[in-house]
């Protein structure tokens, strides 16, 4: 299969903003997506992701801004003159064409001649060879959405937009359209934008996801990074759990903050604290479950020096198989998770058991204590995108 | 008591002959009676088996002018019918417009009217507008009355579809032009071919606003009921039985056709 790299394939989007009457769906935004990358726009539902997505495609008219693909302003172009397709959420399949007459629809509107040998290859990258002569309403779920991506890439558009492409799925399908995905990604290097409110499918198939929330991007940054250094309560909620400690700056030692949260001491890297840090200000704390280590009090005398440290009590534990989860409640927060791997398991560990939290300051980080504890938690989403559109 | 849950069992299938037989009976009639040699004028009693009506059935005079007439109108009438219909429907569906809701009632209405009466206000409105009777105003007449029960069929299959199969299109390099022939009139087809078929079957055998409209003009419903007055000739069963005979094959070829073409993609 032939590959498309003509160079200039990034789409830069300069202060676009969407707004229907009084409501704004998209805040001016500036985001660029490098030609040949998984780009993932991730958010709750009406947080704008799609909208944005749409705007790429030229089926949403931006209030204001512009798209650029590579060098050429195309935000004037209608959505059959862009070089871009989209797999939407819902696949939209012709349902009077067949498979076959589906995926060589753009090449035929395009006045291309011989299609045959170019949708059999398409077909077999998606390996749907042998449903050519079948109509979308007889295949599985699955396997229309492997034909809306091959509709989409026979045209070897210079971006491929997909609107939640997997969502309709199960788990298990869904799993294994997102390898699948990723491999046709790496296969024809084309620029993929991918719109999803899952954590989990973002982290998984893009190489920079761009969290999304009330119109706006929180952060961007490859999967790893906002999972490790979350700049706002939301992307750390959002991604993954984080435990969240109201803390008041102390004093400093060198590269280090050192923070006061109840009785205790805390310390954080200033590089990874997203706020001011004036003494006697406010600052919020995080740690994800999984970086804190768990040791009954009577060991405490164990635990090595330079370790931020926190007192609790176990409230609840549940046992995962390749992990236990712990409910701690501690003076500084009430419901402190911690996922310890069973490794070697301390029966002491029960529920009413005297605890010790500790971790490397390395994994914390920290922000404004100015929003809300609870952003980007489950239950908070917004709109309902649909309703937006 | 076998018998009673014999009948127990069968009790749908015995309810669905007998309706069916309700519904076709009078077809059987008509064509049993385009058979029949009547003795006087009148073809009311079975007398013997003759095909002398079906060897001439333009024998009565002025029959078979009605007729080309009444197949002419329904067709033009269907036709415009159908073309206004189908626009109007997708209007109430795809557009937002002041007094949508008020249009879309409007629409209905003179399905709620009494034929009889819109056919009495409409020679009235003839009239006064001096037109003169005869072929346009009945076409007039029956692309008004066609063109609720079109928007009616229509408007149902434009609400079920998908817009975003027409961005999919738009997305995939068809213009306005190319997506609306392409994906918008293919998926609407089953839709306004209802509609046509009901504005075509509507049109043909209207009688009361006709009448009223028609002038000097004598449509084949205008026949049957003039000559049914001085005596029934049994070329009009034959006629009746041509008509049932041709929408059997139409439907019974669309079938075949269907059906192969299922053969195909399995």
């Amino acid at each position: 299969m032939k590959t498309t790299t003509d160079a200039g394939g990034d789409v830069r989007l300069s202060g676009i903003s969407k707004t229907y009457g009084s409501f704004t769906a998209v805040h001016p935004l500036d985001l660029t997506v490098p030609q040949g990358s998984f780009f993932a726009l991730l958010g709750a539902s009406g947080c704008g992701k799609t909208t944005t997505l749409r705007m790429i495609a030229g089926l949403e008219e931006p209030t204001s801004g512009t798209v650029h693909l590579g060098d050429q302003d195309v935000t004037a172009l209608p959505p059959y003159k862009r070089p871009v397709n989209t797999v939407f959420q819902s696949y939209a399949l012709f349902p009077h064409l067949d498979i076959f007459e589906n995926v060589a629809f753009g090449l035929r509107r395009r006045g291309i001649k011989g299609v045959k040998q170019q949708v059999g290859d398409m077909l077999d990258l998606v390996q749907l060879g042998e449903q050519a002569r079948k109509k979308p309403h007889q295949l599985s779920g699955g396997q229309q959405q492997r034909v809306a991506v091959a509709r989409a890439l026979i045209n070897h558009p210079k971006v491929l937009l997909l609107d939640e492409p997997l969502g309709a799925l199960d788990l298990k399908l869904r799993r294994q359209m997102q390898l699948e995905l990723k491999r046709i990604q790496t296969e024809v290097g084309i620029t993929f934008v991918h719109v999803t409110h899952d954590q989990e499918e973002a982290m998984t198939m893009a190489d920079t996801v761009a969290v999304m929330n009330g119109g706006r991007v929180e952060q961007l940054g490859s999967p790893a990074d906002l999972y490790e250094n979350p700049r706002s309560t939301f992307v750390a909620n959002f991604l993954g759990t984080s435990n969240l400690i109201e803390a008041e700056v102390d004093s400093r030692s060198g590269e280090d903050i050192v923070l006061k949260a109840g009785d205790g001491k805390l310390v954080l890297p200033e590089a990874r604290c997203a706020a001011p840090t004036t003494t006697g200000g406010k600052v919020l704390v995080g740690i994800r479950p999984e970086k804190i280590s768990l040791t009954h009090a009577d060991d405490a005398g164990g635990i090595p020096e330079g370790r931020n440290r926190i007192t609790g009590t176990i409230a609840a534990t549940s046992f995962i198989g390749v992990s236990t989860q712990y409910v701690v409640d501690s003076a500084v927060c009430p419901e402190f998770e911690v996922y310890v791997q069973n490794v070697d398991r301390d029966s002491r560990l029960a529920p009413g058991a005297e605890v010790v939290l500790h971790w490397s300051p390395a994994h914390t980080f920290g922000f404004d204590a100015a929003q809300s504890l609870l952003a980007g938690t489950t239950g908070s989403a917004g709109l309902d995108e649909e309703a937006a559109l | 008591m076998p018998l009673v849950n014999w009948f127990k069992r069968k009790f749908v299938v015995i309810a669905g002959l007998l309706t069916l037989a309700f519904l076709l009976l009078p077809n059987v009639v008509v064509t049993v009676f385009s058979f029949n040699k009547p003795k006087g004028r009148f073809n009311y009693a079975w007398q013997q088996f003759s095909t002398d009506a079906w060897k001439d059935p333009c024998g009565v005079s002025g029959l078979c002018g009605s007729l080309s007439l009444s197949l002419q109108i329904a067709f033009w009438a269907t036709l415009g019918a159908t073309a206004l219909g189908t626009m109007i429907a997708f209007a109430l569906v795809r557009y937002r417009f002041r007094a949508r809701g008020a249009v879309s009632s409007l629409i209905f209405l003179p399905m709620a009217m009494p034929e009889v009466v819109m056919a009495a206000s409409l020679l009235t409105l003839f009239l006064n507008m001096g037109a003169q009777l005869g072929f346009w105003t009945i076409l007039i007449a029956h692309i008004m009355f066609c063109l609720s029960f079109v928007v009616t069929a229509v408007k149902a299959r434009v609400m079920s579809m998908d817009p975003r199969l027409e961005q999919a299109a738009q997305d995939l390099y068809a213009g306005p032009l190319q997506t609306f022939l392409r994906v918008t009139l293919p998926i609407a087809a089953p839709g306004i071919a209802a509609g046509a078929l009901l504005a075509f079957a509507l049109s043909f055998d209207d009688f009361i606003i006709t009448n009223f409209n028609a002038g000097s003009t004598v449509t084949f419903p205008m026949f049957v009921w003039g000559s049914a007055q001085r005596g029934t000739p049994v070329q009009i069963n034959v006629i009746g039985t041509a008509m049932f005979l041709v929408a059997v094959l139409i439907v019974l070829t669309s079938m075949v056709i269907n059906n192969r073409r299922n053969k195909q993609k399995a």
